[in-house]
């Protein structure tokens, strides 16, 4: 018999769970409606867990800053990055980042950043807030 | 019988599908509930089946272009129906049994075989291989499973030599046997808790539906209305196997032991049956907690001819020694 | 009986809860035994490869680290191995053994989510919840070091791109006191359950000779008793510098019989051993820089310049792995990259291990050597015009590779 698998299950009924509840314990029946009464203040989220040091977020970039050397573009895997010629500066697409930090280890002036930022799903990939630069 | 008993009775048939539905349902969430804190996950909701019942309603019913149509959909109705009927001869907690005669205990076991048939049979027009493997299974694990329960059932209606599951509830076993004879109830109950989740089909005997190998097995080109049906089925399964075990060993009654207040008390009568009613509602939900929930993540899923081994072999032994040892202690 | 065929046909997959990706094996049963099964691989190209062939090797990485979602690292190290060793870059001294203890990490994470798998494939699914609930513990530490839970982009060409500094021992040490703690408890389950002995004792043999004839492996083969394990055959990264040894079940007291219960054995013991890599590695660390090209537009240009083909063979958790890479001089893009996951020999393996077991055993055999079809699915054969899938036999492609010879010798390649 397994006593002993039983003993630890009866015990973990007891035991605080391992799942993470992060946002929510449940998921609402309507996410649009929970996610903008979040935007709005009205629903609070349980905490994320902690980032690792340095973590990979969304990145940030220093539009001043750059002098168009166009190396980033060299290095970016996913091609997030896009050259504007007339203003020599680059454009960004959240959407289509991975994530792996190459262009701003390349970047000569650090003009880019890795910030901490991950809640970063959107219904609009074109918006805003989802293109540095645009 | 006079008029008013059988409006009564009319009245009773009527109610008790609706409430074995929900207490099956209820308890189906218990079950879920428990298992997923038992593996250290938070779960999910405990109402959640009613939200799976009520979301599989709305679904579109597919019929497979090789199923047999009235066979396909009448199989799950047949499944759901012979548990509801069953539950008409259960004895409820402080309730007598609705209707009740001879054969009700024979009756009981034919009405809880349908489901599986049924299964099996709507499975094998599904035109699918999983569902005819399915199928396979489930006849082989029913054949096999039948043989310990009637044993028991036997045992116990030959203690009271009666079939009458109003006789048999109405005082516990436990007291009319002596050591031996509990010694040979006790191996009697460790066969049945073990046919519990093979009349179930719940992991380790779940082997008709396999999700891992049979991808659903049964149950794999059924979906919407008919899927509902079939999960309805299995709900009010559990509460007619949970209450069918309590009846036959666990008939005792709250107020057997104490009773709420005294005859000068108004609402004595009431308080006292709703005690009991309670008290019945943690009887199903410890079988269901230990025949069910317990088991079905302590253990793997058994290859099917082990399980048809372990029912066939070591429990048939158990519940056969268990009746030697009843019988003999009547005979000394 | 009369001496009809009673045998039917049952297909598993592309699409089948047994499966964690797109691969279809045809099954024909008599009842409830295996009578015959033919694997057809070819549902879950992506053109990787192309796609490689059409950037620079540096942009190439964090592609090659998606080719699998549970190998990241396996597959980085070997696509950086070739190409270092096309363009003769050497690694950094200490970017070898942060890339050992990176690599053993992730053999750790990738045994103990195989467990879970195997768990629930025999209906057990309490123990995939407690494993890849203990799982997380070295996910954690990747993500600690890396920066990231499954992409780690930790590797670079000429070495790695963070360092393990002392600051980290302290929570290196622990996660592996952590999984030498837990390692009894998962004996206990996996070699002791009695249900899960049930299942895993002698289901799905693979004898030392079958093994051989069909060039399995990695753990799959080593649970026959074949000596055979990349890390010490050919040492790469700091293996050279450490002590191991071949794990086989004969080691620890076991036949080797090669069934799924010593696959889990073998997969087991190798979590102890990863973990007594690791201590070495921590204890034995050089210093210096972790990058022998800090400056990677210096990289970029000296990887333009090169010239010559490269290859990167390493002990996938999943068994021997293979990428091979080939530069081309005044082209930035890679002239040629082939992979060759550890998968794709394992899966030959698959016939005379199902042969003659049971329906409910197909999906702990199918899993049993840990199959990624992701890694594995570099190419399809589809007709242009009606969209036909096709797959070459044995004597088509024999045919072909004679006229391909044919055609290097004449020089007109």
């Amino acid at each position: 018999m397994p006593t002993s698998t039983i003993y630890t299950l009866i015990k973990q009924l007891l035991t605080k769970k391992a799942t993470n509840p992060f946002p929510v314990k449940y998921t609402p029946n309507n996410m649009h409606a929970a996610a903008s009464l979040i935007e709005s203040g009205d629903l609070t989220i349980n905490p994320p867990v902690e980032l690792p040091p340095d973590f990979r977020g969304k990145l940030s970039y220093d539009v001043d800053a750059c002098i168009g050397c166009q190396l980033c573009l060299k290095v970016c895997p996913a091609e997030a990055l896009v050259f504007k010629s007339e203003e020599r500066k680059v454009k960004h697409y959240v959407s289509r980042c991975t994530f792996c930090a190459q262009c701003a280890n390349i970047c000569p002036k650090d003009c880019f950043e890795m910030t901490e930022e991950f809640l970063i799903a959107g219904l609009d990939k074109y918006s805003d807030d989802m293109i540095l630069n645009p | 019988m006079s008029y008013e008993d059988w409006m009564v009775r009319i009245l009773f048939v009527l109610v008790l599908p609706f409430i074995g539905i929900f207490l099956g349902l209820l308890y189906k969430g218990f079950d879920r509930k428990i298992t997923a804190m038992m593996q250290a996950r938070i779960g999910p909701p405990i109402r959640q089946p009613f939200r799976d019942v009520k979301k599989l309603f709305m679904k579109e019913n597919i019929v497979p272009d090789h199923a047999v149509p009235w066979i396909f959909n009448a199989a799950p109705f047949f499944a759901l129906l012979a548990p509801l009927v069953a539950l008409v001869y259960l004895p409820l907690g402080p309730f007598e049994p609705v209707m009740e005669g001879y054969g009700d205990l024979i009756l009981l076991l034919y009405l809880l075989a349908i489901p599986a048939v049924a299964m099996a049979v709507g499975g094998l027009a599904s035109g699918s291989p999983y569902a005819t493997v399915g199928a396979q299974r489930e006849l082989v694990l029913m054949m096999s499973y039948e043989f310990p329960l009637a044993i028991a059932a036997v045992t116990i209606a030959w203690k009271y030599e009666s079939f009458s599951l109003a006789t048999i509830s109405s005082t516990p076993i436990w007291g009319q046997v002596g050591a031996m004879g509990a010694f040979g109830l006790f191996l009697i109950v460790i066969g049945l808790f073990a046919v519990l989740p093979g009349e179930l089909s719940k992991v380790p005997f779940d082997q008709a539906e396999a999700e891992t190998e049979l991808g659903g097995g049964l149950f794999v080109e059924y979906s919407g209305r008919n899927l509902g049906v079939f999960y309805l089925s299995e709900a009010v399964k559990m509460v007619v196997v949970g209450t069918l075990l309590i009846a036959l060993l666990f008939p005792h009654n709250l107020s057997q032991w104490y009773s709420f207040g005294g005859p000068e008390f108004a609402g004595y009568v009431v308080l006292n049956v709703v005690a009991d009613v309670l008290f019945f509602l943690l009887k199903l939900l410890i079988i269901i907690f230990v025949g069910v929930s317990v088991v079905r993540v302590a253990v793997a899923r058994f290859q099917i001819d082990k399980a048809s081994y372990f029912y066939w072999v070591p429990m048939t032994l158990l519940g056969l020694l268990g009746t030697v040892l009843v019988v003999l202690e009547g005979a000394i | 009986m009369s001496d009809k065929d009673t045998t039917y046909q049952v297909p598993i997959g592309p699409i089948h809860p047994a499966l964690k990706e797109p691969f279809m094996i045809n099954f024909r049963l008599d009842g409830e035994t295996i009578v015959d099964a033919e694997a057809h691989p070819g549902m879950n190209h992506r053109g990787i490869e192309f796609m490689g062939m059409h950037r620079n090797p540096l942009k190439v990485i964090p592609l090659s680290e998606r080719i699998c979602g549970i190998c990241s690292i396996v597959h980085q190290h070997m696509f950086t191995t070739a190409v270092e060793h096309a363009a003769g870059i050497e690694p950094t001294n200490r970017a070898r053994y942060i890339r050992t203890i990176m690599a053993e990490l992730e053999r750790i994470h990738s045994h103990v989510l195989w467990a879970g798998v195997a768990a629930h494939e025999i209906g057990f699914d309490t123990h995939l919840h407690f494993t890849w609930k203990v799982r997380e513990k070295v996910m954690d530490l990747l993500e600690y070091i890396a920066g990231n839970r499954v992409n780690y982009s930790m590797w670079t060409i000429g070495g790695v791109r963070r360092d393990i500094t002392e600051k980290m021992y302290p929570k290196v040490n622990e996660t592996l006191d952590y999984y030498e703690s837990l390692y009894k408890k998962l004996e206990e389950i996996f070699l002791g359950d009695p249900s899960i002995r049930l299942r895993t004792k002698d289901i799905g043999i693979l004898t030392e000779e079958e093994a051989l004839r069909l060039c399995g492996v990695g753990p799959t083969v080593r649970a026959s008793g074949v000596k055979k394990d990349v890390r010490i055959d050919q040492p790469y990264a700091a293996y050279g510098d450490l002590d191991l040894d071949y794990v086989i079940p004969s080691r620890y007291g076991y036949e080797n019989t090669g069934d799924v219960f010593s696959k889990t054995l073998v997969r087991l013991k190798e979590l102890v051993q990863s973990i007594d890599l690791i201590r070495q590695c921590v204890d034995q660390m050089p210093e210096g820089d972790i990058d022998s090209e800090p400056k990677k537009a210096v990289l970029l240009n000296k990887l333009k310049k090169a010239d010559g083909e490269g290859i990167g063979r390493i002990e996938a958790p999943r068994g021997e792995a293979f990428h091979y890479a080939r530069l081309k001089e005044g082209q930035e893009e890679l002239d040629c990259w082939k992979i060759r996951a550890s998968t794709y020999n394992n899966l030959t393996t698959y016939a005379p291990m199902f042969m003659g077991e049971q329906i409910a055993d197909i999906p702990i055999i199918a899993a049993c050597i840990d199959p990624c079809i992701g890694c594995m699915d570099r190419a399809e054969i589809v007709e242009i015009n009606s969209g036909e899938r096709y797959s070459y036999t044995h004597e088509e492609l024999h045919v072909l590779s004679v006229e391909k010879t044919k055609k290097i010798l004449e020089g007109s390649l």
